[in-house]
Formats: structure tokens, sequence, C-alpha cells
């Protein structure tokens, strides 16, 4: 298997001297989907930013065979698409069409192809009903929906969704769930919804305390920290070791 | 979810509407000048302004006494002006103040009413507009809405711990304290959106799709109706 992201050694520390990542080791293969696991502050999120440059640790990362480094940050984001938890921030520009075109057009693509891969985008999203509205006229399930297909829109290798599920309804969560199946894209899934997570994905790794702890299929994982949402002891018991 | 009026008027379709918002814009300004520089004394011209603006606000299909009451927003500010023009002996100054100030704001209320602003801020800068002044109108309208939402659910929160004190300074600390946490919080959205635009390669030089077209029906819109009020002024 051709692995597309590798992480080796990889440490963090943010400007207040918080140690937020330390020695972690990842790889993702094409074509895998891998989720994320851990209670909140473990590093989640912190180690996601790392794999596109927006955070730069101590360590070596590399996408699609390219090391994370300034020079390589504008090949490196067009290799990675990356959805955030809050999609609000996502979608800045005025209409939905512009948003999904805004990739596009920082990857040197003439404003006609722009327009084209958004227009492919939104309809892959099944939004295409939706490319001249504003983003704050979209209900949350369409707002999450734009901003994936404004990562598809710029064909990335690779896709990392923080907390995909967050402030979205069971239907919501279905269709998303539907969209991400068809994906060809190799997928990293930050979430705290394991049976999301184990819908789509088949193996899992676990961070806790800024350490990647764990690494194997999802089932095992979610038994193995106890991770489902049902006992409340287990949601306690993490709660209670947060360190960040 | 919360809708701007002036928002939903511009959804509408009107001839009004469908002209390019730079030919609106050339419009608006010439009314501007003109309107600024008729004479005090000249009202019957002012009528014709003002009939003209009426008229307009008809052709887009806006509503009349609601478009009159939004633009009256203006009248508290002129009014205090005209006051004191009138109180120093000059009431056909203070008249021309407050009409001309009432005229201005309803023509700019017109242009608004019939562009989403998308369009209006795409005009701007096509016009010569700095890009870093259309891009902060932009982001301020883009996240208007979601601070005002997160305004709001504070209101609420704290509405819902006050109890029945009537004291108004624990109110005012609660407010206060409210105003700087939505700072903060507008800060952190600031730098999620950042990260955001990062995260889809921008490297600081904003792209757009630039779809504005200047057709022949906007070039005579822009000259027919220029002609008119310069043709009006100059009687």
């Amino acid at each position: 298997m051709t692995a597309v992201i590798q992480v080796r050694d990889l440490h963090f520390r943010y400007e207040d001297g918080t140690q937020a990542l330390e020695a972690v080791n990842f790889t993702l293969n094409a074509g895998e989907t891998v989720a994320v696991f851990g209670a909140n502050g473990s590093g989640k999120t912190t180690f996601v930013l790392q794999l596109n440059g927006i955070l730069c640790g101590e360590g070596s990362v590399s996408v699609c065979g390219l090391p994370v480094k300034k020079e390589t940050l504008a090949a490196v984001r067009s290799k990675i698409g990356m959805v955030f938890q809050d999609a609000d921030e996502q979608l800045f520009m005025p209409t939905v069409l512009e948003d999904v075109a805004f990739g596009p057009l920082n990857q040197g693509l003439a404003p006609e192809q722009a327009t084209t891969r958004a227009k492919l985008a939104l309809e892959q999203a099944g939004l295409s009903h939706t490319l001249n509205k504003a983003p704050y006229h979209l209900s949350a399930g369409e707002k999450r929906r734009v901003a994936l297909a404004g990562v598809l829109a710029m064909q990335p290798e690779i896709l990392v969704l923080d907390e995909p599920t967050t402030f979205l309804d069971p239907p919501a969560q279905r269709n998303l769930l539907d969209l991400l199946r068809d994906l060809r894209q190799a997928k990293l899934i930050v979430t705290h919804n394991t049976r999301f997570a184990a819908a789509l994905a088949n193996r899992a790794v676990f961070f806790e305390k800024g350490k990647l702890v764990a690494d194997g299929p999802v089932e095992e994982i979610v038994q193995r920290y106890d991770w489902a949402y049902s006992p409340l002891a287990a949601d306690f018991r993490y709660s209670a070791q947060r360190r960040f | 979810m919360h809708h701007v009026l002036l928002d939903r008027w511009s959804q509408r379709a009107s001839a009004l509407h469908a002209r390019d918002p730079r030919a609106k814009i050339i419009v608006l300004l010439v009314f501007l000048i003109v309107l600024a520089t008729t004479p005090v004394q000249a009202v019957v011209m002012v009528g014709i302004q003002a009939a003209l603006l009426a008229a307009a606000v008809l052709l887009a299909g806006l509503p009349f006494a609601g478009v009159l009451a939004r633009a009256a927003v203006v009248l508290p500010f002129s009014l205090t002006f005209g006051l004191i023009s009138w109180l120093a002996g000059e009431p056909l100054r203070a008249l021309a103040l407050v009409e001309k100030s009432y005229l201005s704001t309803l023509a700019v209320l017109l242009v608004v009413g019939t562009t989403p602003l998308p369009r209006l801020l795409s005009g701007l800068e096509a016009l010569g507009v700095p890009r870093l002044l259309v891009l902060v109108a932009q982001f301020l309208y883009r996240y208007l809405f979601v601070i005002s939402e997160q305004a709001q659910h504070m209101r609420v929160a704290a509405a819902c711990r006050q109890g029945s004190s009537r004291h108004r300074r624990p109110r005012f600390h609660a407010a206060a304290g409210a105003l700087a946490m939505l700072f903060a919080r507008s800060y952190n959205r600031a730098e999620g959106v950042h990260r955001a635009m990062l995260a889809r390669a921008f490297t600081g030089r904003f792209s757009t799709l630039g779809s504005l077209r200047f057709g022949a029906v906007d070039g005579l819109f822009v000259v027919a109706t220029s002609l008119f009020l310069v043709l009006v002024r100059l009687q």
C-alpha cells in the first residue's frame, strides 16, 4: 500500500509551554479511512493541523511524498483537504459558489475552470440548488456539505474532517455519511461519534495527553478505551484525565 | 437564522435589480452630486429628484412605506443640525439640510435594496475601491450574522440566570462581560477563518470569479438617467 501521510516522531509545544504532541508516529495509506479518537484536549486537532502546515512541530511529516515545510505548503495544501469543526469559519465568501471556488482559484485555475470545478463539487455534495445562496441562509447540514464541497473542488488526495457530525441532526449525519462513503480519497476523521466512525473507518487511532497510544481496528479501540457513548462512567474517567 | 430585510429586498426581480451594480453606483454618484449642488431655494428641482426616487422605488417593487421609514434613520442627525441652522436664522438652509440628507439616504437605500451585497461589493471593487476596504466590508457583512447570533445567545443565557434582580449595576456588569467575551470570541473566530483560508491554499492574494456583466442596457441606463439628472439641475 502507498502511504499518503507519514508522520515520524512528531513533537509540538504551544507558546504557553503546553506540550500538545509527543513522539507521534502515524501512517495513512491511499484509500484508507482512519478515525481519530481521544478526550477533549488530547491533541487530536493539534495533530491534524500539523498535516497541512498550519502548525509546525519537531519531527517529520510528509503528505503524498512531499515533506511539509514552508516551500511545499502550497502543494501540500492542494493534496490535503481539511474540513473544520465550525463550518461558519470555513464559509467566509459571500455566496456558496464563490466559497467553493475559493480553493481552485488559489490553485491558479482561471475563473471559468474554477466555476466548473465548484459546480461539480456542489453537484457531488447534492447542493447544486444553493449555488447563489449566501452561506448564512443554509442549514447546519448544508453548511457542512458546502464546506466539504469547497475542499472537494480542490481535488485533494486526502480528506481530513474535524468533528464532522457536530451540530448535525441524525438525517444530516446520515446524508454526510452517504456522501463520505462515495468519496475515493483517503480520510482521517477526528470524532467523538464512534458509530459514525465505525460506519466509515476500519482503523482507528487513540490520542491521550498528546501521545498516540493505540492504533488498530475501530471496534477494538472503542472497546479497549471504553469509548462508546452509553457508559457514562467512561466519560467521567476521561474528563478526569484531561490535561489541556 | 436571521435575515436582514435589505438582503431580502435585494433578492427580488425587477428592471432595477437586473442592472449591473456598477451602473447603479455611477448613477447614485451622479444623483448625490446633483443633489448636493442643488441650490437651497430650488424647491421644484428637489421635488423632481424626490419624484424620480419614488418612481424608482415603485419600479423596483420595494415596499414604499418600508423604504421611506428606513430612510428616516438619518433624520435624528439631520434634524439636529437643521435645528441649529434654523436657530441661526437660516430656515431655508435648515430645510435643505433635512431634505437633502433624507433623499441621499433614500437613494443609497434604493441601490442597496436592489443589489445583493456580494454584487455591490464586486461593483465597488470593479470601479476602483481598494480591495482591502471591500474585503473588510465583505467579512463584516458575512460575520455580522454569526456575531449577532452569539450576542443573542449570551443575552438569553444572562437573562436565564438573572432571576428577579432589578439592580442596574449587576446588569451593567453582565453586559460588559458579554461584550468582552464577544470580542474574544470574534478574535478567535478571525483566527479560525484565517486557518480555514490557509488550508485552502490561500497565499495572501484574493482571486474572485468576477461574474459582473455590463451590457448595453446598463450603458443606456447610466447615460439616460445621468443626462436627465444633469439637465434638470441645469434648468
